[in-house]
């Protein structure tokens, strides 16, 4: 073994925590290396002095009162839980429904469900019938059609109705002429 | 015979008031000892080892005894301990940055009183990374075998011996850097 494998070796085998073999070939190569065996003493000084660091002790009465002194708290926590009372019935729910794991498939199926509803009105959009103008006001059934030569009784009440009227025939005719011609 | 931890606690789940103040009694130096070494003050290890005692009982139902009854408290106090340590940091770190000038007369104390070898090894346990430090007290003074000490600190028991083995080599240092 040469002396870094040692190195890296030196509390597993203070700690007797090696393969038997392992012991063995590090004891041998320790016999004949000064520098390992410094080494390893040094190692032996760390835990040897870090062990040897104790906590005071607080006393006999200490011990005695601790086990009192735990049993009050204990009861003091479950008589709070207990004058608080348990859990409604909601509380229940809500408790145990936040912390299922099925509150992440409820949120997943609710997302389906909605991502499924956006998509169907997107749908429908597309291949619904074409959406009626908003330039239909209720007079304009009333109104004359292009050409009529009657469209000027119209002008003194309403001019802005005649000339949207016109507007619309226009294209109507325009459109018509267009399907027409395809 | 003595009775095991796990029969007591089936005692104390029946409603055996006696069973209770056995298993206190029976672990509360080992916990008390753990949570000094990680805390450093009677005061507040006093308190964590009571209320890693509450905790005990008032969940003891939900412990599955995959482990022994005695590596399950360590875990629960280990836990305590690393939440008294993190609001103790945050508090710390307020605090300084309140009072940064009344910070340097009291480190420099602290450097003086440290040189002997006992303070110079107390502060360099206190200033391993957590988790070494766990490994370290819980190897050292606790005896666990590090397979024990994997559960206790919810790691593997090489993640375990690494981190023992880093504190041991980083305390080394210490020591020699000292000596020498």
């Amino acid at each position: 073994m040469t002396c870094n494998e040692i190195k890296e070796l030196t509390v597993p085998y203070l700690e007797l925590d090696l393969e038997p073999s392992r012991i063995r070939d590090i004891t041998t190569h320790l016999e004949g290396c000064a520098g390992c065996r410094a080494e390893m003493e040094a190692v032996r000084q760390v835990l040897v002095r870090v062990r040897g660091m104790a906590v005071p002790d607080p006393g006999d009465q200490f011990w005695r009162e601790f086990p009192h002194r735990v049993r009050r708290e204990l009861e003091r926590l479950q008589s709070t839980a207990t004058t608080l009372g348990g859990p409604s019935r909601y509380q229940w729910f809500w408790g145990r429904a936040v912390t299922a794991k099925w509150t992440l498939s409820l949120a997943a199926s609710l997302l389906l469900v909605v991502g499924a509803w956006s998509l169907k009105g997107l749908l429908d959009r597309g291949t619904g019938p074409p959406e009626q103008s908003v330039v239909q006001g209720p007079n304009a059934a009333d109104l004359p059609s292009l050409g009529d030569g009657v469209w000027e009784a119209f002008w003194e009440d309403d001019p802005d109705m005649v000339l949207v009227e016109m507007a619309t025939q226009l294209d109507r005719q325009t459109m018509d002429r267009l399907f027409a011609d395809i | 015979m003595a009775p095991s931890d796990y029969q007591l606690l089936d005692r104390y789940a029946a409603g055996d008031d006696s069973a209770f103040e056995e298993l206190v009694t029976r672990h509360q130096k080992t916990v008390y000892d753990l949570a000094h070494r990680m805390l450093e003050n009677h005061a507040d290890a006093a308190d964590m080892a009571q209320k890693t005692f509450v905790q005990v009982f008032l969940h003891h139902r939900s412990f599955k005894r995959e482990s022994s009854f005695r590596t399950w408290v360590y875990q629960i106090c280990l836990n305590q301990c690393r939440n008294a340590l993190r609001d103790r940091a945050r508090l710390a770190h307020h605090e300084d940055v309140e009072g940064l000038a009344l910070a340097a007369p009291h480190d420099t104390f602290t450097q003086v009183a440290g040189s002997e070898l006992k303070d110079r090894l107390g502060q360099a346990i206190r200033t391993l990374p957590a988790r070494q430090r766990e490994a370290l007290v819980l190897r050292v003074y606790h005896d666990h075998a590090f397979a024990d000490i994997g559960v206790i600190m919810s790691c593997s028991e090489g993640t375990a011996k690494a981190n023992y083995h880093h504190a041991v080599d980083k305390l080394r240092r210490v020591l020699m850097a000292g000596e020498g």
